[in-house]
């Protein structure tokens, strides 16, 4: 089925994703979509028409239905996502193959694509049970984790940090005597590792969270926690393993998404701008229902950029 | 999270969110090696840990407990060794914390590396025997 540039709005219609350009190595797009927002059973089989036999497989054996359902709808996401970018009409959502890299990380499978250059797309995906994200990227290898800001812990935080987190993330939430606020800056910590682990693409194994920290340094001296004032704040990663990771390569982004979940994107720095200066990474945010509707968020009370 | 895989060509695959799951598709004489995470009939252990026999069905039990009580799981639903937690709905703050509940009940200690490494009840069930097994030795 031949997809149309910029489609109508219409229900139904398998045509409808419209053309999005991606051009530059500085920029992230996330696309989100909410499930409990998707409730036609037209509209999921219709996602499920897009996935592949595989695929298919693996989400329809799963017995719990809201999982079912949440797998379904990543998969849909990330096929109706990737294929946005494609200029050649070859492409469309059903037609992607996926491939796993040495490590283990899914990617694009662009090897299939005889007569032209498709566009160097990366992307990684997220999920809680009540938002599922999709982050690309060109020309960057790109990683993002998103949490329930509400999230409960069964364990205590300050011994789940000490198990899990390097010296100085323990320091830094220990110090921290609010419980609440304690574990929404742990749930920060942790999205802006996983990310980090995700956007390396090595596997856990290859950077267990205890050997880097994540430090979120702001401009104007004060408190890590409790400062409002992140306009100029940055994030970096140290490893103690520098020999591998070359950590000031990566940079990051934290957001409050959609005011339920804390969301962060690893993307890697562009190698062809020199110094120290750091240009941040242009974000663009869409909620999306694929085939139905989308929606830009950037600039919105959906996307509060918390630092980065 | 990330599975390992050994050195492959063109698959077609499936995606758990979270968690990489291998399949295969035949492609002509192609040698892969398989995590088959979700697929007890393709597994392949990694080559990292290696359970020569199967753990107690007991160890498995108390797995499957601890598993339900980190997931919230109603009682009807089904847990098992072949139990994939990604299916179960846990994502990779759940399996670590499922990690921490198995180390208080039996009083082990996982790496790092091992505890990312868990994909099945089963997985979780045959190193506990042999974290267990290292410790009395």
């Amino acid at each position: 089925m031949k997809l149309q540039c910029l489609g109508k709005q219409l229900f139904n219609s398998s045509a409808n994703l419209p053309r999005i350009q991606l051009s530059s190595p500085m920029e992230a797009h996330l696309w989100y979509i909410i499930p409990s927002e998707v409730q036609s059973q037209s509209l999921l089989n219709q996602y499920a028409e897009i996935l592949s036999p595989c695929e298919k497989e693996i989400v329809f054996e799963m017995r719990d239905e809201e999982l079912r359902k949440r797998a379904l709808l990543a998969r849909a996401l990330v096929r109706t996502t990737i294929a946005r970018y494609q200029i050649n009409s070859h492409v469309s959502p059903r037609s992607l193959k996926f491939i796993k890299n040495v490590h283990g990380k899914p990617e694009v499978d662009w090897q299939h694509c005889e007569q032209w250059r498709p566009l160097p797309l990366h992307f990684n995906i997220s999920h809680t049970s009540s938002l599922i994200a999709c982050g690309v990227t060109v020309d960057s290898p790109i990683g993002i984790d998103v949490e329930k800001k509400n999230r409960r812990l069964k364990h205590n935080v300050m011994s789940f940090a000490q198990r899990y987190f390097s010296k100085h993330e323990v320091q830094v939430l220990s110090a921290i005597s609010d419980p609440q606020l304690q574990l929404q800056e742990f749930i920060k910590l942790w999205t802006l590792k996983e990310a980090y682990v995700k956007a390396l693409g090595r596997g856990f194994s290859d950077a267990p969270f205890k050997t880097f920290t994540i430090r979120i340094r702001s401009a104007t001296k004060g408190s890590f926690a409790g400062n409002s004032n992140f306009e100029a704040s940055e994030i970096v990663v140290d490893s103690f393993d520098d020999s591998m990771d070359l950590t000031s390569d990566w940079k990051f982004v934290l957001m409050d998404l959609a005011g339920s979940h804390y969301a962060a994107i690893c993307t890697k720095k562009d190698s062809s701008i020199q110094g120290i200066q750091i240009t941040p990474t242009k974000l663009t945010v869409w909620k999306t229902i694929p085939f139905v509707h989308d929606e830009c968020v950037s600039g919105t009370a959906a996307v509060v950029i918390i630092s980065g | 999270m990330a599975s390992i895989t050994g050195s492959f060509t063109s698959l077609s695959c499936s995606l758990m969110p979270n968690q990489a799951v291998n399949r295969v598709s035949k492609l002509g004489s192609v040698s892969l090696s398989i995590s088959g995470k979700s697929f007890p009939s393709l597994r392949v252990q990694p080559a990292r840990f290696h359970a020569s026999c199967a753990a107690k069905p007991e160890t498995v039990d108390k797995v499957c407990k601890i598993v339900r009580k980190q997931l919230a799981l109603p009682d009807e639903s089904k847990v098992a060794g072949h139990s994939n937690f990604a299916s179960l709905g846990a994502d990779s703050l759940d399996t670590v914390e499922i990690v921490m509940g198995l180390e208080e009940e039996f009083s082990i200690s996982v790496e790092e590396e091992s505890a990312q490494n868990i994909a099945t009840v089963q997985d979780a069930a045959d190193l506990i025997e042999k974290l267990i097994e290292n410790k009395g030795a």
